[in-house]
């Protein structure tokens, strides 16, 4: 299972009831406009983006890999008329980093960025496991 | 211009423990070859006595004993470590690094330099299992051990 379907089924749940809920679409451009922009209040999950590097080499060619996945997540609300859960939705998507297990590092960095009336949160979600 | 040997592909450098000197030797029967090893080093190093003369501005020396030993470094295995429990002719591999250290047994090993086919050079011995010390981190998120074989005795080139 993708890490990005793990997040959107902890988010699902972490976020109903909330002002905010996970489109399970991608965060794709139509007509020029990113669909988090479009529809606001949707919080939409990026494919995971995957590398592998060789953590330890043997002598007997064994090769001890390390994975690390990361995933985007973009939400754009209204800035001048934030919902007023909206920290206890951010706090919410950034602890979902926890629902995904067997991981050595699970790192969320969000940052905020603002377009006219628009505020858009980053979430920069960060895996590795060996 | 000489030739280094490349151990880029597997089974090059190969340490393998036994009960016997036949069964360590590279490829022998029932010999335990020591898996997933990260780096392997042979010390065969003779031990010096230096001393100064009066009429002598530098010091001099002379040999005493070989000190012998090798070393490596593992992620650790389960089976290596911990032993098969079984009951083959090859107690090392039935008992495991950690017992055969516990219990000072010794034993036969070879390092191969080049393989195991024939002709490919080696060096052997006897000595006891030591220096085994596991340690466990997120960073590599394995367990893994140095290990080495306090030689007794002197070390022999041997060719497969």
């Amino acid at each position: 299972m993708a890490i990005r379907d793990e997040l959107k089924s902890n988010l699902d749940v972490s976020l109903s009831g909330s002002n905010v809920s996970v489109s399970s679409e991608l965060p794709y451009i139509v007509g020029g406009e990113t669909l988090y922009n479009k529809n606001m209040k949707k919080l939409y999950l990026d494919e995971d983006n995957v590398s592998k590097t060789e953590l330890i080499q043997c002598l007997d060619s064994f090769d001890l890999i390390e994975t690390e996945t990361t995933v985007t997540g973009f939400l754009s609300v209204d800035a001048k008329n934030q919902p007023g859960d909206i920290d206890t939705i951010i706090a919410n998507i950034i602890d979902s980093r926890n629902s995904i297990s067997n991981q050595t590092i699970r790192e969320c960095e969000m940052t905020t960025e603002n377009t006219d009336d628009v505020i858009t949160y980053t979430f920069d979600f960060r895996f590795v496991t060996v | 211009m000489g030739t280094p040997i490349n151990v880029t592909s597997s089974n090059q450098a190969i340490l393998t423990l036994g009960t016997s000197e036949s069964m360590a030797r590279p490829g022998g029967t029932d010999g335990l070859e020591i898996p997933l090893l990260q780096d392997l080093t042979i010390s065969a190093t003779p031990s010096t006595v230096r001393y100064s003369t009066l009429d002598s501005t530098s010091s001099s020396a002379f040999t005493t004993t070989n000190e012998n030993e090798v070393s490596f470094n593992m992620l650790v295995d389960e089976t290596t470590m911990f032993g098969t429990g079984g009951s083959t002719a090859n107690s090392i591999a039935d008992d495991g690094l950690f017992n055969t250290s516990k219990n000072k047994t010794q034993i036969h090993f070879s390092v191969a330099f080049e393989g195991k086919a024939s002709t490919d050079h080696y060096w052997e011995g006897v000595g006891f299992i030591g220096g085994l010390a596991p340690t466990a981190s997120m960073d590599g998120a394995v367990w893994i051990s140095p290990g080495s074989i306090i030689v007794n005795g002197e070390l022999t080139q041997g060719n497969v």
